[in-house]
């Protein structure tokens, strides 16, 4: 701690240079932080919008293939069970030009306040949901982005199907980041009916099971049991539902954290050739130094701790500006703009993130500060004071 | 206080081979003020780095203090300095961006001296060279006389028994060239170091007790300096 004034002197003996260095450090860390909120952001993501108690059941072959209704009945009964529902994808739009906005789906009203009873919905929305034929429930976020509100009478055309249905909301999904449209899945059943063209199959089946403990024996009695069925299927808890469907996104987000490491590799070289530069300027006040008695130890450790000081200290500014970006993002969602900012409200930098943040730049200083420190440690005293004086 | 006996040294510079020192014998009695002359490529700054620490001979055996050089590690070498021998050079050597105490400081880090302790030794040393009133400057703020007396008191304040001087009036006009010279000869007379000055400056034969002589990597002769009884009998 004694040295710790000299180094600081030392530091500020080209405060430009000095500033512009930190400044690099800074942003480059600021980013790392924020790329490294996304995973975090997405296992929040999906642990806010998921449950573990919720499976959901499938076409083997693939989701866009559809299975028998009959199936819902079966999977009702299967042990556990508490609550099943079907799914039909309706791929509705406002303006079929714009294509499908937000997810919406015909479901089974009966259950589907068990299926999600942990969405909260109102009793009356789900009452309404299921006495009114044309109800609709939808997700709080395409409320807002619409400036739809309960009571409303939309119209959505279906993009998949020769349909367009008119809705009456009766009801919100009581969050933030819910984009769901559902309603009545006999609705439609009709509206095929009225087209001539009537169907009695489904996409998908929403279970919930009432025991953590028995969703493993649940989804594997329901894969067995439509096994040489006129359909396989595949079950799975919700969490690992969503997963799957942002894996894509999460390979991206692997990418983005590779090139965050190259930005921090470049960095590092930035930050070496900083202190190559202030090493190099003071050979000789380093050769005096050593005469003076100071052992090589001592000159490595203090000019070493010159590259760590500076690029912990510009780290943990970066973590503060990564933290202060972030928290902007979500005040500005508090404030109307979150629709628009979509799952970036949800990246939030934690306080492992910032101890991350503070190793990644005390490494930094390490490896940047480390051969020149070296170098200028090892240099002959004599030979020194022989070439600079 | 030292001891050089039969010492070599010689550098290469590419495929040349320079012989900076060839057997040079030379004894330097505790508390005397000594001058190292000669031109240029003589050997002197050689045989100075050498008895002081900085640089090892080829051969031969140098003894400071009672401890034999040779022996000595880097690690053990740097201590040895760092006790014994205070270093004043040509160009002062400051560190810029350190007030004038703080400098003085410097050597005092590698001790266990508290910082107040610390604080007051460096005020002592600067006091010892008259420049207390300056202590708070830093070396851009200073005359290059003043500066110097700030390498001299940082070279005193760890109370070394030898100190050395690498031309030290050598980027000094006339009149400070005199103080500077006339400060070493105190820590000499008052404080009995023992003072090893290299230089090609004839005002300093007056100051010092032997002017030692060396061309071409050998110590050619050693007289009395100015200071000496001899030539203050002579006088």
């Amino acid at each position: 701690m004694k040295y710790l004034p000299f180094i600081l002197r030392n530091l500020g003996r080209n405060p430009l240079r000095s500033l512009l260095t930190a400044s690099a450090i800074a942003l480059a860390i600021a980013l790392v932080c924020i790329l490294r909120t996304m995973p975090a952001g997405m296992d929040a993501f999906l642990s806010a919008i998921a449950s573990n108690t919720r499976i959901s059941t499938h076409n083997e072959a693939g989701m866009v293939y559809a299975m028998p209704y009959s199936y819902l009945q079966k999977v009702r009964a299967v042990p556990g069970v508490v609550a099943a529902i079907s799914w039909q994808w309706f791929g509705g739009a406002i303006d079929p030009a714009k294509g499908v906005e937000f997810p919406n789906f015909a479901v089974d009203p009966e259950d589907f306040g068990k299926v999600y009873e942990d969405w909260k919905i109102a009793p009356q929305a789900l009452e309404d949901f299921r006495k009114y034929r044309d109800a609709a429930i939808v997700g709080r976020a395409t409320l807002e982005k619409h400036d739809w509100k309960v009571g409303d009478t939309v119209t959505l055309q279906s993009t998949v199907f020769p349909l367009q249905l008119s809705f009456r909301i009766v009801g919100e999904v009581p969050n933030e980041r819910a984009s769901q449209f559902y309603f009545q899945r006999e609705y439609l059943i009709q509206a095929f009916a009225a087209a001539g063209a009537p169907i009695d199959s489904t996409g998908m089946i929403w279970s919930r099971i009432d025991d953590p403990e028995r969703v493993a024996p649940a989804m594997k009695q329901i894969d067995e049991m439509f096994r040489n069925g006129e359909a396989e299927t595949t079950s799975e808890t919700e969490k690992s539902f969503f997963g799957n469907f942002f894996g894509s996104l999460k390979g991206i987000v692997t990418i983005i954290l590779i090139v965050a490491g190259i930005v921090t590799l470049c960095i590092v070289f930035i930050a070496a050739n900083t202190a190559s530069m202030s090493v190099r300027e003071r050979v000789g006040e380093i050769a005096i130094l050593k005469a003076i008695g100071f052992r090589k130890k001592t000159i490595f450790t203090t000019l070493l701790a010159e590259a760590v000081v500076l690029s912990t200290v510009a780290g943990a500014a970066g973590a503060l500006i990564s933290l202060g970006l972030t928290s902007l993002l979500r005040s500005s969602a508090s404030g109307g703009g979150g629709p628009q900012l979509g799952p970036l409200t949800g990246f939030i930098v934690t306080d492992a993130i910032l101890v991350q943040a503070i190793f990644i730049s005390f490494f930094i200083g390490i490896l940047s500060g480390w051969l020149p420190a070296l170098g200028a440690s090892r240099r002959s005293v004599a030979q020194t004071l022989r070439e600079v004086f | 206080m030292i001891d050089i006996v039969n010492v070599s040294r010689v550098y290469h510079r590419g495929a040349d081979e320079i012989h900076a020192l060839e057997s040079v014998n030379l004894h330097v009695s505790k508390g005397r003020f000594v001058a190292l002359m000669g031109p240029s490529g003589s050997g002197k700054s050689t045989l100075l780095n050498v008895l002081a620490g900085l640089d090892r001979p080829n051969s031969g055996e140098v003894i400071v203090g009672g401890r034999r050089l040779n022996d000595l590690s880097e690690d053990q070498l740097a201590e040895f300095r760092a006790h014994t021998v205070g270093f004043v050079f040509q160009f002062f050597n400051l560190i810029p961006v350190l007030s004038a105490v703080e400098n003085v400081e410097l050597p005092l880090l590698l001790t266990k001296l508290s910082r107040a302790e610390r604080r007051q030794r460096a005020e002592t040393a600067l006091r010892v060279v008259g420049l207390t009133e300056r202590a708070s400057h830093l070396p851009r703020q200073l005359s290059g006389g003043e500066q110097q007396r700030v390498a001299i008191a940082r070279a005193i304040v760890t109370d070394a028994d030898l100190v050395v001087a690498d031309e030290p009036t050598g980027d000094l006009d006339a009149r400070n060239a005199e103080e500077i010279l006339s400060l070493l000869q105190t820590l000499k007379r008052d404080f009995g170091k023992t003072v090893v000055i290299v230089t090609h400056d004839p005002r300093a034969e007056k100051w010092v007790d032997e002017v030692i002589h060396l061309d071409k990597g050998l110590l050619l002769e050693t007289r009395p300096g100015g200071a000496s009884g001899e030539m203050a009998a002579s006088r």
